[in-house]
């Protein structure tokens, strides 16, 4: 099998898709699901080749280099499986909408070209296909249009070309210094180049990739991309699209810098990783209680986004065999349940026309079992709950940090999960549970071909919660790759000298007793079901309909923290824009067209030189 | 295997037996303290026993079995903690299992009485999750420093250390935490002056206002064993655990009639009370417990 195929299939099925629209709807939809499935077949064959390969099509005399390795095949897939459930998901959530044959089209090709940049062997096409991947995720953000979604999109393009630019210079100095942009010839001349211009790269690339991952405190972009984003886009967004920050990181970490040299960056006790490490802290944390007073589910979830990210960074950047595993699956872990999540965010919306609005859904549990199912096991993946993914993977981590002897940086990381909680529970609560209003007393639940991703994730969840070691054999893979020492992976966890953790043995405990708790109350008493206005108030009555119980569900803490969780850096940015605008407007009244003005400028002008060199005479 | 089954179920039934003994002493030391005869201490089993046979009534599904839930979630933490040498499940991950694991019985419990759809078991999860946010806090710096200090996971390993050296109550870095742990403890255990989450009088007994029959029969044996896992939880850390159940009960009697005595003292804290008290002095002083344990 040969990459170009790979590559060919995912870009050539892009703009098929798009011709195909234009003679036949279910035609279109058909072939992007093919598409998307003939994806995710082809890139499972690559598993475990290591190919590198040269094309012959040079651009300024660079070649053109496809490459194949574990840490690519590892994104590569997540991309891939997440694309086909999202445009599966999208047959009926965009049924309605307008421009399907230009959505398709962009959501392919957006799939094709962060295939790309984890498949390029070179850094001239991962500048490329970087590129294009922000841009067709600008025209996805505002897609739907009005002035909140430009908005939004504006704010996400603005960042994302700092970033870029950012990655280009960095490029540019690596070809004048080294005269080389192929990453494994790199890896090897790098290896003698000074430490401070080692840092220098390494901070220019960072900007870019921390950019993309939504780190603090360049977070501010993602809440909004994701509150105008399509549903099925953003589960795209923020599982994968997301993370290709993290690939960057890994790329340029320990690809092609390598551990020696990370080791060796110090200044004091000041090491670039430890920085790297205090920005996750940071962004869990305030992620976590920023998350806890949004009051729109997709917000919630893109805020969840933003915090999850810092404990991926704080397993990645203490590079050991421990950290590393962790922070490895909790990339693969948050890409399944956010996207789940984000499902379900959208299967809400989807039957209640619209609404994302926490303080106004309720009750839903009755109506719509599956996708409670789903939103329930995201849920407990998001917190980390035992015998779900998210657990296995925070356990390595907080193992790593307190085996390190950071226990600040674990405690944070800890609070960050009380807040996800919380959040966690308001999420549930407030769509599902509570008391359902009478205007969707008639909702049903969403199709099959809608559920179907739900329940293909919800599996996952669990599936890897209680049997960790399948995920665990191929992240150990990654890592090897990575010149990290092998894990001691059992199929219920990890066997290492330094900690066990065996997830099968919690699973019995917890079957078994659940099962003989069953039982023994099934047995005993009768019971009568009630609906929900037959509830106790201690002899108030409590009026039908009139009550949300969901409202300021966690008022009491909101007016404690609000004064100080005001989103500083995000009005900072808003200000440097609008001043920039008005500079901007300024220096346009100069243009004002009328020929007179423009004489006027010139006679000023050399008059200011005559001036100037009567005074001085420095000419 | 089967000594491993055993253990398991003897385990199970010592915490439920001092579980429930402790429920049934705190009623009858309040009615003392209040001048009033009390009820025996075995009311708490005899109700038990007769809400089994009582009708109940249920919101549907998931309100019966997240109590279940709750109920196992609870009672695989007990298998983490040492019970004098006992401990069934020692090697599947230590202090950081048992982290999460607790957090399966409130989440279990808040999910099930959020299906009852009554605003007062509403307002009362509200209050349970700002309120262990809150504590916890202080908790995760106590027990961070506590890992950090033996530097291990394994409370089976920190436990042993401290039978050949002595409480860790008695050593300089971690007395800070083993106060800070003790200021903390009621809003744990959820007594006065933190009953703000159940506060009968207000919010008729919040998150249980809705459950009947076996259902509350459940809930209090949940409550049991909670009981018994937050005490326990504190005597093997600071208190050097035991060697033997029947040492390790008595140690637990005597963290429980402080508690108590709290408990009948104080009235309620409203929760921005309970969180602003939380958040000070355990805060500071789990913190400078964290500070010195990293310096020395």
């Amino acid at each position: 099998m040969n990459l170009e195929i790979l590559l060919g299939i995912a870009f050539g099925g892009a703009f098929l898709t798009y011709l195909l629209g234009k003679i036949s709807s279910k035609l279109r939809n058909g072939f992007a699901v093919l598409n998307a499935l003939a994806l995710v077949v082809v890139t499972t064959f690559f598993y475990g080749h290591n190919i590198e390969k040269l094309i012959q099509f040079s651009f300024l005399d660079l070649p053109f280099i496809l490459r194949m390795n574990m840490v690519s095949w590892f994104f590569a897939i997540t991309i891939v499986g997440i694309g086909l459930l999202s445009i599966l998901y999208s047959l009926k959530y965009m049924e309605n909408e307008k421009n399907l044959n230009y959505y398709y089209f962009t959501i392919l090709f957006i799939n094709a070209s962060m295939l790309g940049t984890v498949i390029c062997g070179d850094l001239v096409s991962f500048f490329i296909f970087w590129e294009i991947m922000s841009w067709s995720t600008y025209l996805l953000i505002s897609y739907k249009g009005g002035d909140k979604a430009l908005f939004a999109g504006m704010k996400y393009i603005i960042m994302a070309i700092i970033g870029s630019m950012a990655m280009l210079l960095g490029i540019i100095s690596l070809y004048v210094s080294f005269g080389t942009l192929e990453i494994s010839s790199l890896a090897i001349q790098i290896q003698s180049a000074s430490q401070n211009y080692i840092l220098f790269i390494l901070i220019m690339f960072s900007i870019a990739f921390i950019i993309i991952n939504a780190f603090w405190p360049f977070h501010s972009w993602l809440p909004d991309a994701h509150a105008e984003a399509v549903t099925p886009f953003s589960s795209i967004l923020s599982a994968v699209l997301v993370r290709k920050g993290m690939y960057g990181l890994y790329l340029f970490m320990y690809m092609i810098l390598g551990l020696n040299i990370l080791n060796k960056l110090k200044f004091g006790f000041i090491s670039f990783n430890g920085i790297l490490c205090w920005i996750g802290a940071i962004t869990i944390i305030f992620a976590a209680l920023t998350a806890l007073l949004q009051n729109d589910t997709k917000r919630i979830l893109a805020w969840s986004t933003v915090g999850q990210g810092g404990y991926m960074i704080l397993g990645v950047a203490f590079a050991t065999t421990f950290g590393m595993a962790g922070g490895t699956f909790h990339i693969l872990n948050h890409c399944i349940y956010i996207a789940l999540l984000f499902f379900v965010a959208g299967a809400i919306e989807y039957r209640t026309g619209g609404v994302r609005d926490l303080n106004s859904l309720g009750g839903l549990i009755k109506k719509m079992p599956i996708t409670f199912t789903g939103g329930i096991i995201g849920i407990c993946g998001l917190i980390g709950l035992p015998l779900t993914n998210g657990f296995v993977s925070k356990w390595l981590i907080y193992k790593t940090l307190i085996i390190e002897n950071h226990p600040f940086l674990a405690f944070f990381a800890f609070l960050g999960t009380w807040g996800t909680i919380l959040y966690g529970y308001k999420f549930i609560h407030n769509i599902f549970l509570g008391q359902l209003p009478g205007k969707y007393k008639d909702i049903k639940e969403v199709p099959f071909s809608m559920q179907l991703p739900i329940i293909i994730l919800s599996i996952m969840v669990i599936l890897f919660g209680i049997l960790p070691g399948i995920p665990l054999k191929m992240i150990n893979v990654v890592d090897t790759y990575l010149g990290f020492k092998s894990l001691n992976i059992t199929l219920g966890g990890i066997a290492s000298e330094s900690g066990i953790l065996n997830t099968i043995n919690i699973f019995m405990a917890i079957t078994v007793i659940f099962i003989i708790i069953w039982v023994i109350t099934k047995k005993s008493g009768k019971t009568v079901k009630v609906d929900q206005y037959d509830t106790y108030a201690a002899g108030a009555a409590i009026p039908e309909d009139k009550y949300q119980y969901t409202v300021n569900f966690y008022n009491p803490f909101y007016r404690m923290v609000k004064p100080y969780l005001k989103d500083f850096i995000d009005e900072f940015y808003i200000r440097v824009a609008l001043s920039i605008k008005n500079l901007a407007n300024g220096i346009r009244q100069i243009y004002t067209g009328d020929v007179g003005y423009y004489v006027m400028y010139i006679i000023l002008f050399l008059a200011l030189l005559i001036f100037v060199q009567l005074n001085w005479k420095p000419w | 295997m089967v000594v491993t089954i055993l253990e398991i179920i003897l385990t199970i039934f010592l915490a439920g037996i001092i579980g429930l003994f402790f429920l049934g002493l705190s009623r009858k030391v309040m009615a003392r303290m209040h001048w009033r005869y009390g009820p025996p201490i075995t009311q708490p089993l005899i109700d038990i026993i007769k809400l089994f046979n009582q009708t109940n009534i249920s919101h549907g599904v998931l309100f019966n079995f997240g109590i279940i839930f709750s109920l196992a979630g609870s009672i695989v933490v007990l298998l983490f903690i040492p019970l004098g040498k006992i401990c069934p499940l020692s090697s599947s991950g230590g202090l950081l299992v048992i982290l999460y694991l607790m957090l399966i019985g409130p989440l279990g419990l808040a999910l099930s009485a959020g299906e009852a759809s009554n605003p007062n078991a509403s307002i009362g999860i509200s209050r349970k999750f700002l309120l262990a946010m809150s504590y916890e806090i202080p908790l995760l710096l106590i027990l961070l420093t506590v890992m950090t200090h033996y530097k291990t996971i394994s409370i089976v390993e920190i436990v042993n250390t401290q039978l050949q050296t002595g409480w860790s109550f008695k050593y300089l870095p971690l007395i800070f935490s083993g106060i800070a742990y003790i200021l903390i403890l009621p809003a744990i255990l959820g007594v006065r002056p933190f009953e703000m989450v159940q506060a009968p009088q207000e919010i008729s007994s919040g998150p249980l206002a809705e459950y009947s029959g076996k259902y509350l029969a459940l809930v209090t044996i949940q409550h049991a064993f909670n009981v018994f896992i937050g005490i326990s939880l504190f005597t093997n850390l600071f208190l050097g655990g035991a060697e033997n159940p029947g040492y390790l009960f008595l140690k637990m009697l005597g963290v429980f009639i402080i508690i108590l005595l709290v408990n009948a003292v104080f009235p309620r804290f409203r929760i921005e009370q309970a969180i602003g008290y939380l958040w000070k002095l355990p805060t500071l002083l789990a913190f400078i417990g964290l500070i010195v344990v990293l310096v020395t």
